[in-house]
């Protein structure tokens, strides 16, 4: 091994059983433990009932990305009817359980992306250029669960996506979160529709055509227009069904993600969405020199997911390439993830993004925290997804070596308990 | 003329018995930048026929001179821009012209001259326009006179070299010396040829010429002064075909090939225009070891990299020409004073006003004065407004410092000429106010 | 974590350090084609006689690229070249002596195309370079020791002219299109009649022995290129990616017996056997993205397998990323500076690590014309080399210094790109250390003091001969 980074910042887990038992609703404990004469500790689990589905992964190292940051050495993970069951050391497995073994591989989360537009299988997103707000889109109608670029991202280990509308517009509409099943329905596929509002600032949605909204200050207003409009219609007790949507995010019952970059725009952004309407708001893209007034958008609150640049060198001068995810930790992100904006980068490589990440500064094991419980949390959808950890769906990913390194590939990637991509099944797709 | 001589060996003495020869004025100034030799306060200035006959402390002025009374300005030596392009057509090539000459592209009447001289830039190295190549030889002109002729002070003062890294400038250069080198072998055997023709010892003859030539330098002109300098530099060689000049006649060299010749003679310099870093790798492999004398200019862009190559360029104590211009490391806002930096190397220093604009000119001082304030020696500085560029011109004999015998180019400040606050009072040319005002 | 370079006088090394892999050394194997080489380090002997400059890398994990991996080991380079690569290794007094400390010593990298290192140069590269680039300097940053543009292969000597164009022009690009089906068949009959005329010639040249009156076969339609590539003189480069081409291509290659580069290469792997077979290179970027034609029934499109497929099928790879040359918008790991991340997709498709960094290393260096120059540490190549924070393709590791030509060309401590990340001990944005008072330390500042003091009199020299003018 060529150095110890791979277990830098984990704690290991050496409690009994990691209190990671969960009860069902039966009362019943599913999964106890048991210590054996020789000190090693064993995982007992009930048997399967009938119509419940069963699937015991083990591998060689187990990253659960969980909030004391869990790493077994080996480890295995329990799945029953698509949710973790448990996680331990050892386990007993009972008849009707698929058993997989990965002795020298290593499970992860599977990946979140929030910043996606691979969702129609092109570059079909929604993009309407008339209007400048479009409160009452969502991307929805587009979405085709199961094509090939979705596909190829599983097989990077992207197993959650937000799907969202272009950014040629103020506020272009709502995204879909949704996962990378193969071969489900839209419904069995989508977490949430829907899953948040995609707003751009800055630069792309400037009105080229020459109307109102060329300059900053008038896409503000545009902004901050729509956002009262909808105010006042809850306020008046109205009934607008095109800004019903928008009444959600500022109930802080979806979340934002910010189409936003440069210094002075992603202040901005933090002064509307944070100071001006209190929102659930994440701060996307974030780069060129905008890590130079990082601190201020941190400080007041705002997650960041940061991507498809993950270096600046151009527009700071300053001469040394700035790693942009060094710089947000630095400057206090508790919340960083990072994103593709595919097909800008492809899918597949989301986790490219988080090595360059490293390469340039920032914390190995954050940026795949980046990837997986960061971008949960700041979504709201870490009860589900994000971390391994019981209760949780069982979105899993195996991968041959550090999930980083882009070396590794993945071997076997698992939603909601189903196999939805093994190599040696399927051929190597990434 | 005589008397000029005579004046300046002993100075207040002879000041005082030639009151009443005529065309002499006096300058009382309180502080004078001689550049060549100081700064001398309560200086006085004697100037005849438009040359300066002395200068010094505090020296006593007989009556009936006219006296100009300047207690409180500062005088220093009229700007010399050797690099402009002032009252001449705009069209130029990027062809090989070694032999074409500026001068007869000048515009006398051009107001542009006059806003020079206003802005008190004296002398002016007109050059051949090009954006490559070797667009020709530069000029020296005074910016005044009614005639191109009356302007010129010397013609082929430098040939333009505007290098750039291609193959193209690199085969030129090496191509034009080639040429010169095949000139000198026709003309080593159709010496040869000569001499075997004569069949004579020639010994003699060269020790009589000799002596002849030193009478020669005994009575100097002004002009002739210059081609005395020049003449110091001749290798004995040259003296030899000029010697030999009454029976042997030395083929014809093209007119493409003696510019290099007289670069080889260290007759005519080189001037050569350097964009990047690497423009000077290449232009030194081209060069190799062919020895001539060259001057760089360095083109100032925001991010060049030429302080990469200051070092080398110190070393060889090269004169480099550059624009008072504060620039930046490329991708950072780190700032380099450049020129200072390359007079820490070694080198010597033309600075060169940002262009050729009448704005720009009355503004030079203060933008020279921007990188004084950034670290560039203040006396360094002034030197490349004046005696530098005079000495790189080849007409320093005559401008660019406060000396006894040089033309009295004069420029009255209200102050230090490199505070913002100073004004430019009065431009005198050749002992001449030609612009603004001073007590008399 | 430590490398330093002092010029200070490093006496014998004893080989007490431990030592793995295979000890191959012993001569080098490589043809020496290199007259012009030679020429030239006699012209610069000329010049400075008896001025031999030597360098060394000590304390070095040497992986040389040739297999096999030495541990605590010495580099010797005498004027650029090696002389020696070993664990006991007497370094001359007078060499300047790298301090590798531990890290990881590997072979400059060879990019088999690239853009835009070189300022603008695109042609004429001998009298254009600007090798003062910052890409350049960035690329070094990134391993990249020797390039090839246009065809060309250049070595990035910074701040160097002389000696940065390593080879003009080694293959020659034919084109073999399925999108022009004319020009194919006249390709295959330009190679018929070549082929034709070169037996005519050699039998010929066998006759002329015995009998003088035997007549020269005439050139007929034969093409002098593609004669130079029969002759194995230069290589033939295609630029093909479908599998119906390359098909094609490794027919026409094993029929008239010349060894194809093909660049692209995409759908290599559906007919590696035949590529392997033809002893085809490939020229591939691993993470290229091409959907198969839902016409074809054959199997086809890109595979992250390519390289892998094709290795075990015994083609030569060599790895370039997708751009040739240095993107700063923001995006990283796509562009030339990403070529060992590109040459780590390789392995994820599943070529083996020594094969990864040959696909950027010898491989190319091969592919360039240059292999006897560079691509591997070996005695008598160029001492072109990376001193390495890890292993190199790691996503982590950054080059501390590189080396051309035994001349430190490159120092992440000293320049702005990266030294601010991961800044080892030496750096200059680490906390300041203990400043040396020895004697070294107190003759600098009187030495610069007497610089100055030289400088002054030279100035007023000038100021004199203007007034002798006078």
């Amino acid at each position: 091994m060529r150095r110890s980074v791979q277990t830098r910042g984990f704690a290991l887990a050496v409690a009994a059983g990691l209190a990671l038992a969960s009860c069902r609703a039966t009362n019943e404990p599913s999964v106890r433990t048991v210590v054996h004469d020789d000190g090693t500790r064993e995982l007992v689990i009930r048997p399967l009932a009938t119509g419940e589905t069963g699937l015991v992964v083990r591998a060689g190292k187990i990253v659960t990305c969980d909030a004391a940051d869990t790493l077994l050495a080996p480890g295995v993970l329990v799945v029953r009817n698509g949710k973790i069951e448990a996680l331990g050391e050892t386990c007993d497995v009972p008849d009707g359980f698929t058993v997989l073994e990965f002795p020298d591989a290593t499970l992860a989360p599977g990946l979140v992306d929030l910043h996606t537009h691979i969702h129609s299988g092109s570059f079909g997103d929604i993009n309407d250029m008339v209007l400048p707000v479009n409160p009452e889109f969502r991307t929805s109608p587009t979405i085709v669960p199961g094509n090939r670029l979705i596909r190829r991202g599983l097989s990077g280990g992207v197993t959650t996506l937000f799907g969202i509308p272009g950014s040629g517009t103020s506020m272009s509409g709502f995204g879909v979160l949704y996962k990378s099943k193969l071969d489900s329905t839209y419904e069995e596929a989508v977490m949430a529709d829907p899953g948040g509002l995609k707003v751009a600032q800055d630069s792309n949605p400037q009105r080229e055509a020459g109307d109102f909204g060329v300059g900053r200050g008038a896409l503000s207003w545009i902004l901050q227009n729509v956002n009262d409009r909808a105010k006042a219609a809850v306020r008046d007790g109205q009934v607008e069904p095109g800004l019903a949507n928008l009444a959600k995010v500022h109930t802080k019952e979806l979340p934002i993600l910010i189409h936003t970059a440069g210094s002075d725009g992603i202040t901005n952004t933090a002064r509307m969405w944070r100071v001006t309407n209190d929102t659930r708001s994440t701060l996307s893209h974030g780069c060129f020199d905008a890590w130079k007034t990082s601190k201020a958008v941190i400080d007041i609150g705002m997650t960041v997911n940061n991507g498809p640049r993950t270096i600046e060198w151009v527009s700071s001068r300053e001469g040394r390439v700035i790693g942009i995810s060094a710089e947000y930790l630095k400057n206090g992100a508790k919340n960083l993830s990072m994103n593709t904006d595919s097909p800008v980068v492809a899918q597949e490589e989301l986790a490219l993004q988080s090595a360059m990440s490293s390469r340039y500064g920032a914390d190995d094991y954050t940026m795949l925290r980046a990837l997986t419980i960061h971008p949960a949390i700041a979504f709201g959808i870490d009860d589900r997804v994000g971390s391994l950890e019981p209760g949780k769906d069982a979105d899993l990913v195996v991968w041959s070596g550090w999930p980083l390194d882009p070396r590794s590939r993945v071997e076997l990637a698992v939603i909601d308990g189903g196999i939805e991509y093994d190599r040696t099944r399927d051929g190597q797709i990434f | 003329m005589k008397l000029r001589n005579l004046l300046s060996s002993c100075a207040a003495l002879a000041l005082a018995s030639l009151a009443s020869a005529g065309d002499l004025v006096a300058i009382k100034a309180g502080h004078v930048e001689t550049v060549s030799h100081g700064c001398i306060q309560h200086a006085v200035i004697l100037v005849e026929d438009g040359k300066i006959v002395t200068v010094g402390k505090d020296l006593p002025i007989q009556r009936g001179i006219p006296v100009i009374d300047a207690p409180d300005l500062w005088v220093v030596p009229g700007f010399v821009d050797a690099y402009s392009r002032v009252g001449l057509e705009a069209r130029g090539s990027s062809e090989f012209n070694p032999h074409v000459k500026v001068d007869a592209e000048i515009f006398a009447r051009n107001d542009e001259f006059r806003d020079a001289l206003e802005a008190g830039v004296t002398t002016l190295g007109l050059y051949p326009a090009g954006s490559g190549g070797m667009p020709g030889q530069a000029c020296v002109v005074r910016p005044a006179g009614a005639t191109a002729q009356e302007m010129l002070v010397k013609s082929g003062s430098y040939l333009l070299f505007v290098f750039r890294s291609d193959a193209r400038s690199k085969k030129m250069l090496k191509d034009a010396f080639e040429k010169a080198n095949e000139y000198v072998e026709k003309e080593k055997k159709a010496r040869e040829k000569w001499e075997k023709d004569q069949g004579k010892k020639k010994d003699d003859k060269k020790e009589e010429k000799k002596d002849e030539k030193k009478e020669e330098k005994k009575e100097g002109t002004a002009a002739e002064l210059q081609d005395e300098s020049a003449a110091q530099e001749k290798k004995d060689e040259k003296a030899e075909k000029t010697d030999a000049a009454k029976g042997y006649v030395p083929p014809e060299a093209d007119e493409k090939v003696k510019p290099f010749l007289d670069l080889r003679a260290k007759k005519l310099r080189m001037l050569v225009t350097l964009f990047t870093a690497a423009d000077w790798l290449h232009f030194s492999q081209a060069l190799g070891k062919e020895d001539i004398g060259y001057d760089l200019r360095i083109a100032l862009t925001r991010d060049i990299d030429v302080w990469e190559v200051a070092k080398p360029i110190g070393e060889k104590k090269l004169r480099v020409l550059m624009e008072p211009e504060i620039t930046t490391v490329w991708g950072t806002l780190r700032q380099r004073n450049l020129p200072a930096e390359f007079v820490a190397a070694g080198a010597k220093l033309v600075l060169l006003p940002r262009g050729d604009a009448p704005s720009i000119f009355k503004n030079w001082p203060r933008h020279v004065g921007e990188i004084i304030a950034a670290g560039l020696d203040r006396d360094v500085a002034l030197r490349a407004m004046t005696l530098e560029p005079a000495e790189m011109l080849g007409v320093a004999d005559r401008v660019g410092s406060v000396d006894a015998g040089k033309d009295a180019n004069l420029l009255f400040f209200t102050g230090d000429p490199f505070q913002a606050t100073s004004k430019l009072a009065a431009v005198m040319l050749e002992g001449r106010i030609v612009h603004g005002e001073v007590q008399q | 974590m430590k490398s330093t370079i002092h010029d200070t006088r490093i006496g014998k090394l004893l080989g007490l350090a431990t030592f793995l892999g295979a000890f191959a050394f012993a001569t080098p194997s490589f043809a020496q084609e290199e007259g012009g080489e030679k020429k030239d380090e006699a012209a610069k002997n000329e010049e400075k006689p008896d001025e031999d400059k030597w360098f060394a890398v000590i304390n070095a994990d040497v992986f040389p690229g040739t297999g096999g991996h030495f541990r605590d080991a010495t580099i010797l380079a005498k004027n650029g070249k090696i002389t020696e690569i070993g664990v006991a290794v007497d370094v001359p007094d007078d060499a300047t002596v790298l301090d590798a400390g531990g890290l990881r010593v590997y072979p400059g990298l060879v990019a088999y195309a690239s853009a835009g290192l070189f300022g603008n140069a695109s042609s004429d590269f001998a009298d254009t370079v600007n090798t003062f680039s910052p890409n350049l300097v960035m690329a070094l940053g990134n391993g990249i020791t020797t390039a090839g543009q246009s065809g060309a292969a250049l070595k990035l000597k910074r701040g160097e002219v002389d000696g940065v164009l390593l080879k003009e022009k080694a293959s020659t690009l034919l084109s073999y299109s399925s999108q022009n089906p004319q020009g194919k068949r006249s390709l295959i009959d330009k190679f018929e009649a070549t082929a034709a005329y070169l037996r005519d010639y050699r039998a010929w040249e066998e006759e002329k022995k015995t009998n003088k009156d035997a007549k020269e076969p005439p050139k007929k339609d034969s093409d002098a290129t593609i004669l130079q590539v029969l002759k194995g003189e230069v290589r033939a480069r295609f630029q093909a990616d479908d599998r119906d081409e390359l098909l094609g291509i490794a027919r026409l290659a094993q029929k008239y017996g010349f060894r194809p580069v093909i660049e692209g290469c995409r759908e290599g792997w559906t007919v590696a056997e035949e590529l392997g077979r033809a002893g085809a290179y490939a020229v591939i970027t691993p993470r290229d993205r091409v959907d198969k034609s839902e016409e074809l029934v054959a199997a086809g499109g890109t595979s992250i397998e390519n390289a892998a497929i094709l290795r075990r099928a015994g083609v030569q790879i060599a790895i370039v990323p997708a751009a040739k040359g240095v993107d700063l918008g923001g995006i990283a790991g796509r562009d030339i500076l990403a070529l060992a991340i590109e040459a780590g997709f390789g392995v994820r498709g599943g070529l083996t690590n020594e094969a990864a960094l040959e696909a950027i290393t010898i491989v190319p260096a091969r592919l360039l014309g240059v292999e006897h120059r560079v691509g591997t540490l070996e005695v008598g190549k160029d001492c072109d080399l990376l001193v390495c924070d890890g292993d190199l393709m790691h996503y982590e590791t950054f080059v501390q210094q590189a080396v051309v030509e035994g001349k430190v060309v490159y120092e992440k401590n000293k320049e702005l790109f990266y030294a601010h990340i991961r800044p080892n001990e030496t750096s200059a944005l680490a906390p300041p250390t203990r400043v040396d008072k020895g004697q070294e330390g107190a003759a600098k500042p009187a030495d610069e003091a007497k610089d100055k003091d030289e400088k002054k009199p030279d100035e007023k020299q000038d100021g004199k001969d203007g007034e002798k003018k006078d």
